[in-house]
């Protein structure tokens, strides 16, 4: 039943042999090293401060969504770090590879990689930057911010959360391995029928990608379930749906869209692997395969995932623009249902990927101008975040820079979008360096909105602010990048540059191609400026230390804690009066009413589970990347007895008493009172009638801590 | 002054960038704004149709951002600040009304264009045709990584280079032996997708004499980057005097010697090869073969470390 695979296998290794690790590569041996030196000393360091009971504790066991979000987002930056190094090689070959003059070393023509190595370099930097760092970047964002913003302790599911980003953690390792194990794929990061197919690609490259690809999809979806089912079951009192901060409507359009599309790309792949691994024809170009139904498979998914990332980053956008406009957010009902247009017509569109395919002109019609309905939509959510803007109060904070840049770039994506969705327009720079150009103007805006995100809530999460020039150098530093990389490569896109080209053989597009090398270092001095960012403002933390509202501006209900947020964000469940919660407190004094008596809380405990779960579920993804068949069945057996295990123990949880909350909270206020110098006070303007500040407590005047009613 | 060096040596270098790129677009290497064709001109016709419009509430939406960015900045008192506006009924039917109306507008045109250069029938060309247009057609294949252009009127073949008369409709139909690539003439036709096992066509006709760039747009393996031909449009004479030129080629074609040529090759040094009595039906033959399972699998020696091979083919060539 399995196929006859080229080269060696045998039963204890697979196809793992001494002569699948590239150390005569002289690329990538001594990056091998590096890693390594630089691993043993980072261990080193766990070791020599004696910090690994408290990572095991405080993080690599946490269900704590607040912590589990900021994982996702480091493992997100940490990618996102590797697909730029893969952006900065593919620029490097294309200047380099440039005419039939261009000289070339590590044995390529021409440039320094090998046609096949380029393949594996462009393929990596897709799939990594879309699903590797984009959306770990998002959901790590949706993690943290959504439970805040409805008033929720924890996710739903705090165990899933842990274990979403665990399997996730895994996709990760399963491609970082590929670089030092065996190779990577060659057939761009969404793959080409026929070409992923074991006659086309002998080597493990593909099968690293098809369980790369699965993994991440699989925590992604448990991810989504969790996101739906908090912002659906764990609202706080009185948060109706038209109360709902536009960040959390956003998630839910954007998780709707991820629990319902993932499954197609889990099922494609799947048929992949049955291919490759029994043989079958699904997608051959013989044998009654059809390979053009892999294609519409996979966009049948990758185009809604195009707006499961987007459709966060507008909310990003969202909540940024009000903030610093110091006004609620223009057309709030028109924008909630923009998100749910936006995510309707997703379904609608997938076939303008590939135009060129040769369907018929009534097909690539239909395809045509649903795509440009997603133009109608997104054009209301450029208007509606310009109104906010107008009769504001405008500061322009780094965070209000990066929101700004981001409307920018989706004025030229949009532009560029409205051409390429129009196929006689599209036969001409479909798969062109054009298409590059928009769909990174278009992933860009999501990264402008989430360095913005990082500065918006950085304080709220971290307790301090990051600092402002730091912070504006390293967004006019990426803007620059931006602007040298991408026009040159629009303009290469009219010259006729397609893609994915190893060697440039038109030396007429050399001056743009430099200009793209130029853009590359500029992004490399911006990335230079994140690090310095990171270190002065960890540098003056006590400094920059911040209250309840960072901004001052602040307007959701996640800037009602205190910052950093407590580990049970809410000491009592605050109750929702208004769409813009802390605005409408601060407009009616009574932003920093605290609560009148504490109640004990009940909350999950830390596990272990997740975290081998999710080494388990890399060890099943390398063993079946090596057809290593025992070892795929001790890893599966191992992931679902330890399922049934912990299903059958369940979570108790634990309870803090309403002592040791006041206790807790006596401590933050004082805090508090440290940052801003003065004790939480009311502040004296008259509360409307009916309105609660707190699940069952009337608002009331506080100058003293409360007492922690009958708990004691 | 620091900040205005910086400004000074932006503008400089902007403007030198700018002459540069404006320099170079005079020698035509835009090519899709320098079409050379029927099918070329109608895509360049819907860009400019399409970039006008959305170019116009694009730029207008931009201006107004900035606009409001300048005025209502905080602290420079430009412009009335509201803490509560956030409705308005006729902004609402504006903002949702203007790409409403832009969407139709465009769908319109999307629509007429589709069918006007539909690859199967393009109408721009099928509706001039004259009735006895004479058209030329041309059987391309893709292989790992060449092109082969059968003229099945001429009972020959060429390989990587593709030689067209003007002021004539062309006719292609396309296949792949092994894996998915696309046909790519800039100037002349757009992009088409060639596929294992199964016929995709396409169509071109031109005016204009001159060499123009064909490119395989589409990754097909790791001899991609080179598979490019080029495409020369001559006069009718002179078409007829290279077909008689290459009817005389010594190298004949069959379809044995077909699935020969077809062996995964990377065209480094761009070979042109002419093959005269081409055995007809190959094309359709392939496409049988293909679909009922020949495959034309690739060593691993040229999916892995390519350096070893690269090697090889490079010393076959100094031979």
């Amino acid at each position: 039943m399995l196929v006859q695979v080229p080269g060696g296998w045998n039963p204890l290794l697979g196809r793992l042999a001494i002569d699948q690790i590239p150390y005569t590569n002289p690329i990538l041996a001594p990056l091998f090293v590096a890693v390594v030196i630089g691993g043993i000393i980072l261990l080193g360091l766990i070791t020599y401060y004696q910090k690994w009971g408290y990572l095991w504790k405080e993080w690599l066991t946490t269900v704590d969504h607040k912590k589990l979000g900021v994982m996702y987002i480091i493992l997100g930056l940490v990618m996102l770090f590797r697909g730029f190094i893969d952006g900065l090689m593919i620029r490097t070959q294309q200047v380099w590879a440039n005419g039939p003059q261009s000289s070339g070393v590590f044995g390529a023509v021409h440039g320094y990689l090998t046609p096949f190595h380029f393949g594996q370099v462009y393929s990596a930097h897709g799939l990594i930057m879309i699903l590797l760092a984009a959306t770990p970047l998002l959901v790590g964002f949706m993690n943290i911010i959504v439970p805040l913003q409805v008033g929720a302790r924890d996710m739903a599911y705090p165990y899933l959360n842990a274990l979403g980003l665990w399997i996730t953690a895994a996709a990760v390792a399963l491609i970082m391995i590929s670089l030092f194990v065996g190779d990577f794929a060659h057939n761009g990061w969404f793959g080409y029928a026929p070409i992923f197919e074991l006659q086309y690609s002998p080597g493990v490259g593909v099968d690293y990608w098809i369980w790369t690809l699965e993994l991440t999809a699989l925590g992604t979806t448990l991810g989504g379930i969790n996101l739906i089912a908090t912002i659906v079951k764990m609202r706080a009192p009185g948060m109706t749906w038209f109360r709902l901060p536009i960040f959390t409507w956003a998630s839910l359009s954007a998780n709707i869209i991820a629990l319902t599309s993932f499954p197609a790309l889990q099922v494609a792949l799947f048929l992949v692997a049955c291919d490759r691994y029994f043989g079958s024809h699904f997608f051959t170009a013989g044998f009654g395969g059809n390979l053009m139904l892999y294609t519409n498979l996979f966009w049948l998914w990758g185009h809604p995932e195009v707006y499961f990332v987007i459709l966060p980053a507008f909310g990003m956008m969202s909540e940024i623009f009000p903030a610093f406009s110091e006004k609620p957010l223009f057309g709030y009902i028109t924008m909630v249902a923009a998100s749910f247009a936006i995510a309707g017509v997703s379904w609608l569109v997938w076939l303008h990927h590939f135009f060129t395919m040769g369907a018929g002109p009534e097909v690539n019609s239909f395809f045509s101008v649903a795509t440009m309905l997603v133009g109608i939509p997104t054009g209301v959510k450029v208007f509606n975040w310009a109104f906010t803007m107008y009769r504001g109060r405008i500061t322009y904070t780094a965070a209000m820079l990066w929101a700004i840049g981001a409307l920018f770039l989706l004025l030229v994506g949009g532009l560029t979008g409205m051409m390429l969705a129009i196929p006689a327009i599209n036969y001409m720079v479909h798969n062109s360096v054009f298409v590059i150009a928009h769909f990174h103007s278009m992933l860009l805006v999501i990264v402008y909105a989430i360095f913005g995100s990082v500065l918006f809530w950085f304080p709220k999460v971290f307790g301090f602010k990051l600092d402002e020039f730091w912070a504006k150098t390293m967004f006019w530093l990426f803007s620059a990048g931006t602007v040298l990389v991408f026009v040159p490569m629009y303009m290469l896109g009219f010259m006729g540059q397609t893609r994915r080209l190893d060697y440039v053989f038109n030396t007429a597009w050399h001056p743009y191609l430099v200009t793209e090398e130029i853009g590359i270092a500029v992004y490399c001095l911006s990335v230079a400026a994140f690090f310095v960012l990171l270190y002065v403002s960890i540098r003056d933390r006590v400094k920059n230390r911040v209250g309840q509202d960072a901004w001052g501006t602040s307007r959701s209900l996640e800037w009602l804690t205190h910052s950093p947020v407590p580990f049970y964000n809410f000491a009592v469940t605050p109750h929702v009066n208004a769409r813009d919660e802390l605005a409408w407190r601060r407009h009616n004094g009574i932003n920093e009413a605290q609560p009148t008596q504490y109640v004990d809380i009940h909350m999950p405990n830390n596990t272990g589970v997740a975290i081998y779960i999710g080494a388990l579920t890399f060890v099943l993804g390398f063993a079946l990347t090596w057809r290593v068949w025992w070892l795929c069945l001790l890893s599966l057996v191992a992931i679902i007895v330890l399922m049934i295990v912990r299903s059958w123990r369940g979570d108790p949880g634990y309870i803090i008493t309403a002592a040791e909350l006041e206790k807790m909270e006596r401590e933050a206020m004082q805090r508090q009172q440290q940052v801003e110098g003065h004790l939480p006070h009311h502040g004296g303007h008259a509360v409307p009638s009916g309105a609660m500040a707190y699940e069952g407590q009337k608002v009331s005047p506080l100058g003293t801590p409360p007492s922690s009613g009958d708990h004691h | 002054m620091f900040k205005k060096q910086a400004k000074r040596l932006a503008l400089w270098g902007g403007g030198t960038l700018a002459a540069v790129w404006a320099g170079l677009a005079n020698a035509g290497i835009f090519w899709i704004f320098d079409p050379k064709g029927t099918m070329a001109d109608t895509n360049l016709h819907y860009m400019i149709i399409d970039v006008v419009i959305m170019g116009a509430i694009v730029g207008i939406t931009a201006l107004l951002v900035i606009w409001f960015m300048w005025k209502y900045s905080k602290g420079k008192n430009r412009g009335k600040y509201d803490a509560h506006w956030s409705h308005s009924n006729t902004l609402e039917v504006l903002v949702w009304g203007i790409p409403i109306i832009a969407v139709g507008f465009l769908a319109y045109f999307a629509v007429k264009g589709t069918f006007e250069i539909n690859p199967y029938n393009p109408t721009v060309i099928t509706k001039h045709m004259a009735p006895k247009g004479d058209p030329v057609h041309v059987d391309v294949i893709a292989t790992d990584w060449q092109w082969l252009f059968i003229y099945p009127q001429y009972h020959m073949a060429v390989a990587n280079e593709l030689v067209l008369p003007v002021h004539t409709p062309v006719f292609f139909r396309l296949t792949s032996t092994a894996v998915t690539s696309g046909f790519f003439i800039p100037q002349l036709v757009g992009m088409i997708d060639v596929m294992p096992g199964m016929r995709t066509k396409n169509a071109l006709e031109s005016d204009r004499i001159g060499v123009y760039q064909g490119i395989a747009s589409d990754y097909a393996g790791a001899g991609t980057s080179w598979m490019t031909f080029p495409t020369k449009m001559v006069s009718k004479e002179d078409f007829q005097n290279w077909v008689s030129k290459v009817q005389t080629s010594p190298k004949t074609m069959t379809y044995a010697s077909f699935n020969r040529f077809a062996e995964p090759y990377i065209n480094v040094n761009h070979r042109v090869v002419y093959f005269s009595n081409v055995e007809s039906g190959i094309f359709d033959h392939l496409m049988m073969e293909v679909m009922h399972g020949k495959t034309w699998p690739l060593p691993p020696a040229m999916t892995e470390n390519m350096v070893a091979y690269m090697q090889k083919q490079a010393a076959e060539h100094r031979d």
